[in-house]
């Protein structure tokens, strides 16, 4: 529930109708809403009244013409984006209901009553509790979609079972392990600070940022490179010798996730399109050259990006021209009701190209909001 | 206070996994962490592992073979040939069979496992694994979003030479997987805070839930009600754990830090502030016992990224500035762009003052029934899980000669068992 999730914690909360902005007709009023029944109802009850008084005809418009924006649309039955918004939130449970005041059944008789009557609200075994973590579950405003889910049929106060199918077997005293697995794939120690003193490691990292210049610009403070401090340390900790293979460039390549094109992202967008975040199936049947690891890397940090939202807005669109098998949109639905749980506008004019550096477009979004945060 | 040595363990693919559309656990909070971390330059303080990943054998220690072999066969694609199974190992809902379900699992089991094994090794002194703490997971069957209780493995690790072990756990729900795990026994002290009642998951934790047989008393449970803020939160934790160290003496302690018990956690319903989540920390760091620190819940991504990033500040001893450095992820952090932002939230705090003056009492009073810390006859140092000796001769690249890390390594920890001449493993041992 959106009051549950503070919507003032940030303002990237679903719709926030007091927020003064420019008009935006969104998709969904150019669409559909404006020729919706009912605002038509509503005017001809309107129009009937003020074909009795021409004098109140005039006076209602001037008030109406006083009248700021959001009273305005709400007086015409026109609630905006947050229409479609409000109606998947409904099966979440609300933390703060009030309990019900139940005692429970199973306390022990010795318990000091002091206590148990300060704990109140222990209720008793309730017929449609939870097995379920998420039966608690609250839509936050970052958050995605939610299920339908139907909460277990068990109790949902359960006891701690005992037995040897429940507790771990405690090594009896130290005993010994033969059966040690012949180790397979082992660990690495990618850095140690104790071996050479701070003030080195930092000199060093700022002579190895000036050679191994990234890609993007990653801000003007000083930050841990992983991949120089590893090779430091395969060189003993010798920062000479460090930094002469650094400019030999016999580093690894320096990121782990390269850079995509723009077929990629293209191929990544239809995938969405398709599957929603089935990322598996994005891999297998639309982003072959990308592992499914790197779809869900990548999903992160498209998601936040200008291009997402144009994406967002396209899909939208589409939305509206097809009438969807209702069983085949299921990931398109869910897909949709995240975009409409979160105010676009956090990223609002940033004219950035949609550039070929798929890398670029979150950080330029990033960068160009930074610079106004807490205005 | 002398810093400590700590070591974090990462790896750079557990965040690439994806539970599924609509699902809260989002593992991608590790990469967004750990590029905090970096961008803090907090990576630099710390010995930095890419940790080993646990083998169905591993993961065995605790759980039942048929549930392990299970979770290594299924897949989405032919989750049909598992249906009777599904339900029975509870798999389906909460816990949902994804891509690469058996790699996340050993993933974050072994680097809970190897932090585990350096503190035994005095290695360092606190061993980071954001990855871990999945504490619901049951030997027999998945729970509340865990599979594999990296948690109960790290333990029975530390068990081999530990003869007490605290576990204390900060996440709103209960740590039931972990509790269940060591009833039975005063090994082994689990310690849970959590929100109890009126629905909330797992269900268990009361009061009265005390361990049973030889571990009766050594289980605390905290029972906590709803909206609890830092204060109240200090209150309890404080006197609890402060007992619990003066009636346990455990040797080595390991913290789970689900971060759901932040303010606007999409599941939880506390309102902890960073800062207030982090004063548990700091206070388990004040204690001076190796600690295996782990991840646990935390379903709002941005708040889960910032609490352990800040709290992997507190574990090197490194200030932080409230602005966030720039990193890819700095969009979700919109629009304050800061560590600590204000706490808003429209929960009341249901926890009176009395209500948790009461329970503390009530704990308090049950730890002073463990009469005496078990002692644990002394024999043989167990095997590691990993042959240690292997790592040392990890080479890196040929042309460089060994470094002065790995040479220190060879000299390390009395402890260490060696086959040959140098064996001392019997003598000297600390109890």
């Amino acid at each position: 529930m959106a009051e549950v999730a503070s919507p003032n914690k940030d303002g990237k909360d679903s719709g926030s109708p007091s927020k003064d902005k420019l008009f935006d007709p969104s998709v969904d009023m150019l669409v559909n809403d404006f020729d919706d029944e009912r605002t038509l109802e509503e005017e001809e009850a309107l129009a009937a009244g003020e074909s009795e008084d021409p004098n109140a005809e005039l006076s209602s418009l001037q008030k109406e013409s006083n009248m700021p924006l959001e009273e305005l649309l709400a007086l015409y039955g026109y609630r905006g984006e947050n229409q479609e918004n409000e109606s998947p939130i409904e099966e979440d449970a609300d933390p703060s209901e009030p309990m019900e005041e139940q005692e429970s059944e199973t306390d022990p008789p010795d318990q000091p009553s002091k206590l148990r009557a300060l704990y109140e609200n222990i209720p008793e075994n309730d017929q449609d509790a939870a097995r379920l973590l998420r039966s608690v579950s609250r839509v936050s405003e970052e958050e995605e979609e939610d299920y339908d889910y139907s909460p277990d049929e068990d109790e949902w106060r359960k006891t701690i079972m005992v037995g040897s199918d429940y507790q771990a077997q405690i090594p009896e005293g130290l005993c010994h392990y033969d059966d040690a697995l012949p180790y397979e794939n082992e660990d690495k120690l990618l850095w140690d600070p104790l071996v050479i003193s701070a003030t080195i490691t930092e000199d060093f990292l700022k002579k190895a940022s000036e050679i191994s210049k990234p890609p993007i610009p990653m801000g003007s403070h000083l930050r841990d490179d992983e991949q120089a401090l590893y090779l430091l340390q395969q060189c003993g900790h010798n920062v000479e010798e460090a930094l002469r293979r650094l400019r030999m460039n016999v580093a690894p390549s320096s990121d782990n996730m390269s850079l995509w094109s723009e077929e990629e992202c293209r191929n990544f967008e239809a995938g969405v399109r398709c599957f929603g975040k089935n990322f598996h199936l994005i891999q297998q049947n639309k982003v072959r050259t990308r592992s499914v690891g790197e779809l869900v890397q990548f999903y992160y940090l498209w998601k936040k990006s200008e291009r997402h939202d144009i994406f967002a807005n396209k899909t939208r669109l589409e939305k509206k021209k097809y009438t969807l098998h209702p069983g085949l949109t299921d990931f398109m639905d869910r897909f949709l009701e995240d975009q409409d749980g979160r105010d676009r506008s956090s990223s609002p004019n940033v004219q950035c190209s949609v550039s070929d550096n798929k890398k670029s477009v979150p950080e330029n979004v990033s960068q160009q909001t930074k610079s106004t945060p807490d205005a | 206070m002398s810093k400590h040595r700590v070591s974090y363990f990462f790896n750079p693919d557990v965040g690439n996994f994806h539970y599924g559309t609509g699902h809260p656990m989002k593992p991608h909070r590790l990469s967004v962490i750990h590029s905090l971390v970096l961008n803090y330059g907090l990576h630099k303080q710390m010995q930095i592992y890419r940790p080993y990943k646990a083998s169905a054998h591993d993961m065995c220690r605790f759980h039942s073979d048929e549930y392990i072999d299970f979770l290594q066969k299924v897949t989405p694609q032919n989750i049909q040939a598992f249906t009777k199974h599904l339900s029975h190992y509870n798999v389906g809902d909460d816990c949902p069979v994804f891509w690469g379900l058996f790699d996340f699992c050993s993933m974050y089991t072994g680097a809970s496992l190897e932090g585990a094994m350096k503190l035994n090794h005095n290695h360092c002194d606190i061993a980071i694994n954001w990855s871990g703490g999945l504490h619901h997971a049951k030997k027999f069957e998945a729970s509340g979003f865990c599979y594999v209780n990296d948690i109960v493995i790290g333990i029975l690790e530390l068990l081999k030479y530990h003869a007490r072990v605290l576990y204390i756990d900060i996440d709103v729900h209960h740590g039931d997987g972990v509790q269940e795990a060591f009833y039975l026994t005063d090994r082994v002290m689990t310690v849970s805070f959590h929100k109890y009642g009126n629905y909330f998951f797992p269900g268990t934790g009361d009061m009265y839930e005390v361990g049973a047989e030889s571990g009766r008393y050594y289980s605390v449970n905290v029972p906590l009600k709803e909206g609890i803020d830092d204060a109240s939160y200090w209150m309890v934790f404080k006197p609890v754990i402060s007992s619990v160290m003066e009636f346990f003496q455990p040797t080595a302690i390991v913290l789970q830090c689900g971060a759901d018990s932040l303010a606007n956690d999409r599941l939880g319903c506390f309102s902890l502030s960073t800062k207030g989540h982090g004063e548990c920390v700091k206070f388990v760091k004040s204690l001076n016992v190796p600690t295996l620190v782990v991840g646990g819940g935390g379903y709002t991504l941005r708040n889960v990224a910032r609490c352990w990033t800040y709290e992997t500040s507190l574990l090197v001893d490194e200030q932080i500035s409230n602005e966030l450095p720039y990193t890819e992820y700095l969009e979700f952090f919109a629009p304050d762009f800061t560590l600590h932002p204000e706490v808003v939230t429209r929960q009341e705090n249901a926890n009176s003052r009395q209500y948790l003056e009461a329970i503390t009492k009530f704990v308090c009073d049950n730890l002073k029934m463990c009469q005496h810390s078990p002692s644990v006859q002394m024999h043989d140092v167990p095997g590691d899980a990993i042959p240690e000796e292997d790592k040392i001769k990890e080479e890196d690249d040929p042309d460089v000669r060994i470094s002065q890390d790995l040479e220190d390594k060879m000299v390390d920890a009395k402890n260490e068992f060696y086959d040959g001449d140098k064996d001392n493993d019997k003598e000297d041992m600390e109890t």
